[in-house]
């Protein structure tokens, strides 16, 4: 258990825009907290050394990524009261930094010492004067430029391109402003469980909290056993507390932890819409209302809800929306220019005073909050030789990961679980250079060719076709279809997860013939309109064990009074036999 | 197969079924191997329902050291020792 420490607090105060530099006024305290928060008055003492340590450097835009709030908070503090601005990157892998490089000045390091910056664009500018020098700090109270460069955030482009978005601090206030006037948080703490380097958690986990004076955590309270605790330390001063966190969270937020009782007093979801019964679970779990808020990163909030009550979105005060055509159209004083109209790319339809959305109209995902480009990762895994295409399914499966299906050379192919295995380790360690871990696809489909509609687009339904065997494990999983009239070959992989494989010999797990039939005569009905019932099985030879991971291929005829059937695989052939399947002639 | 070679088994499953890691089978999972990151490549909302699914499965709660949450979920070993010493069922 952490020690309590001398970091003194205030219950409550009133809200001051951020151009007002509200982390320095003056003000009385109350409490103590752990060090694990982290309060504007506080931060006094780190500010000025960032500050000192930025002096001798260049001036302009840094890269800034930190997880510890109070890091994050005094670097970014330090950047504005010296006239400079902070470009947040999503993550810190190599492959990113690198990428934005050239857009920044430098990069903040984790502490404010001597460190030389190993970023290419200060070689030659590189100080390494000592932090401990003291540099004159230019004085604290001169006010923050409102259409200046705050920060700058970074999303996923539709075009697989990432995109950066500046902000201003006239931006940043009128939605704090906003935020303050439907939400005050005088007398509360905020416990965030997202990431302050995109803009909601930003805007609700730092910046909101600042701009009230009051206590704030992060980081390690995405865990929500550490989120209980922190819960419970600010309630013993006699805050109560708000709840800022995404629907990967609330969705898999334990029972056990007696939260009801942590007055809790509100709770923000953002990043992808919360699913009803977990919005209705959580509410009673937490004993608060569950607001989420609808925005993107281009445009900040846009609406908000509480789904318990009403689903539809309400736009925030000052939004105009335009909704014909399903299209959302709106203007924004959180936009950079509030007089001109912004679409976004949801598709949405309008329900009273707000609107419902139906979907995205581009190929953008999103998992676990993030946005993911499509084009891009299918782009980053067509880069390497084997690969000739692919093409990511969006599953909509509750753990929202996502599929992809990978066109190779059939000698490519993986034909059992080792090689399939290592072939998927392979493209995950590529992908894993540019790509955040919960982006990566958890599930993999690979086939000679991407299957086409007759307009040589896409086949939507074959593509989610071949993850079918996720949300039923009795079925092979199912890897496409070639054939005509009476012959068709069909190619299936036996699902590791497969129902029927254990039990039949002690850690040699195998499909049973039984199941290889039964798959037959299923897959004949599909191909072969006609067949009647079953009457019986002729002829049935088991070779060889057909073993989870094995890529078959299964040949169908169609005979006067049923089925043939076999079954291959690069190892030769597995079983084949006759089903009559016809009605008895009376 | 003694106590603990079915305690790791038994986890090995919990980790397959409720992540739905579709292309590893019990063999694939090294004791010693980290499960996030290079190893079994598992991010933080698997953590998050890893923790469901002990509480569900053994009883077991975490406690609000995330240090120790983390160090908990460094390998299928250090599960295992976790489980061995909280599981309450």
């Amino acid at each position: 258990m952490t020690p309590f420490s001398t970091h003194a607090i205030r219950a409550g105060s009133d809200y001051l825009g951020l151009t007002q530099r509200p982390w320095r006024q003056p003000v009385q305290s109350n409490g103590a907290l752990t060090d694990a928060w982290c309060h504007a008055q506080t931060l006094g003492p780190s500010i000025d050394a960032w500050r000192t340590w930025l002096e001798p450097r260049p001036k302009g835009r840094w890269l800034l990524f930190a997880t510890d709030p109070a890091t994050f908070t005094a670097a970014l503090l330090a950047l504005w009261e010296s006239g400079q601005s902070a470009l947040l990157p999503g993550d810190d892998r190599p492959a990113t930094l690198e990428r934005l490089s050239p857009l920044v000045v430098g990069r903040i390091p984790a502490a404010p010492t001597a460190t030389p910056i190993a970023t290419p664009t200060v070689a030659g500018t590189q100080d390494n004067t000592a932090a401990t020098s003291r540099v004159a700090l230019s004085s604290p109270d001169a006010g923050l430029p409102l259409e200046g460069e705050a920060v700058v955030l970074c999303t996923s482009g539709s075009t697989g391109q990432p995109s950066l978005v500046a902000k201003s601090f006239r931006q940043l206030d009128e939605e704090l402003s906003r935020h303050a006037s439907l939400w005050p948080l005088t007398g509360r703490a905020v416990i965030s469980q997202v990431s302050h380097q995109h803009i909601y958690g930003l805007l609700t986990g730092i910046l909101s909290p600042l701009c009230h004076n009051v206590p704030f955590c992060g980081n390690d309270s995405r865990y929500p056993e550490v989120m209980a605790q922190r819960a419970s330390e600010s309630s013993h001063i006699g805050l109560t507390n708000r709840l800022v966190t995404s629907p990967a969270q609330l969705s898999r937020l334990p029972q056990h932890l007696a939260l009801e009782h942590q007055r809790i007093t509100d709770v923000f979801s953002s990043g992808a819409p919360l699913a009803l019964t977990d919005a209705m679970r959580c509410e009673q779990l937490l004993n608060a209302p569950v607001i989420e808020i609808y925005g993107s990163t281009e445009t900040g909030g846009i609406a908000y809800r509480q789904q318990s009550r009403h689903d539809a979105w309400r736009p925030f005060p000052g939004i105009e929306l335009d909704l014909d055509d399903s299209t959302l159209r709106l203007r924004s004083p959180f936009l950079p220019h509030p007089d001109q109209w912004w679409e976004q790319a949801d598709r949405v339809e309008r329900d009273g005073e707000g609107f419902r959305l139906l979907g995205r109209r581009d190929r953008l995902a999103k998992v676990g909050g993030k946005r993911i480009s499509l084009t891009a990762l299918e782009q980053r895994l067509c880069e390497l030789q084997h690969v000739d295409d692919a093409r990511c399914v969006d599953l909509d499966l509750r753990d929202g990961r996502l599929g992809v299906v990978v066109a190779m050379a059939g000698d490519a192919l993986p034909q059992e679980h080792e090689p399939r295995r290592r072939l998927i380790a392979s493209l995950r360690e590529h992908l894993g250079a540019a790509l955040e871990p919960s982006a990566m696809p958890r599930y993999w489909r690979f086939v000679e060719a991407l299957p086409l509609n007759p307009q040589g687009k896409h086949d939507q339904a074959a593509l989610r076709r071949f993850f079918d065997d996720l949300t039923d494990d009795r079925q092979p999983r199912w890897l496409g279809a070639q054939g005509q009239d009476s012959q068709w070959h069909l190619t299936l992989e036996v699902p590791e997860r497969l129902r029927y494989l254990e039990g039949h010999f002690e850690g040699f797990p195998l499909v049973p013939g039984v199941v290889l039939v039964q798959w037959a005569i299923q897959h004949g009905r599909e191909v072969f309109s006609d067949l009647g019932r079953f009457r019986g099985v002729d002829r049935l030879k088991f070779q060889k064990v057909v073993r989870p991971g094995q890529r078959l291929t299964l040949s169908l005829q169609r005979r006067a009074d049923g089925i043939g059937f076999t079954y291959d695989s690069a190892q030769g052939r597995h079983a084949s036999g006759r089903v009559r399947l016809e009605a008895r002639d009376e | 197969m003694n106590q603990s070679d079915a305690l790791a088994l038994d986890l090995k499953h919990m980790i397959i079924d409720t992540l739905e890691l579709e292309d590893v089978t019990p063999d694939d999972i090294d004791e010693q191997a980290p499960l996030f990151g290079d190893g079994l490549g598992l991010d933080s909302i698997d953590a998050l329902e890893l923790g469901l699914a002990l509480q569900k499965r053994y009883g077991v709660t975490l406690d609000a050291e995330a240090e120790d949450t983390r160090r908990h979920f460094a390998s299928l070993a250090a599960l295992k020792a976790l489980v061995e010493e909280r599981r309450v069922d």
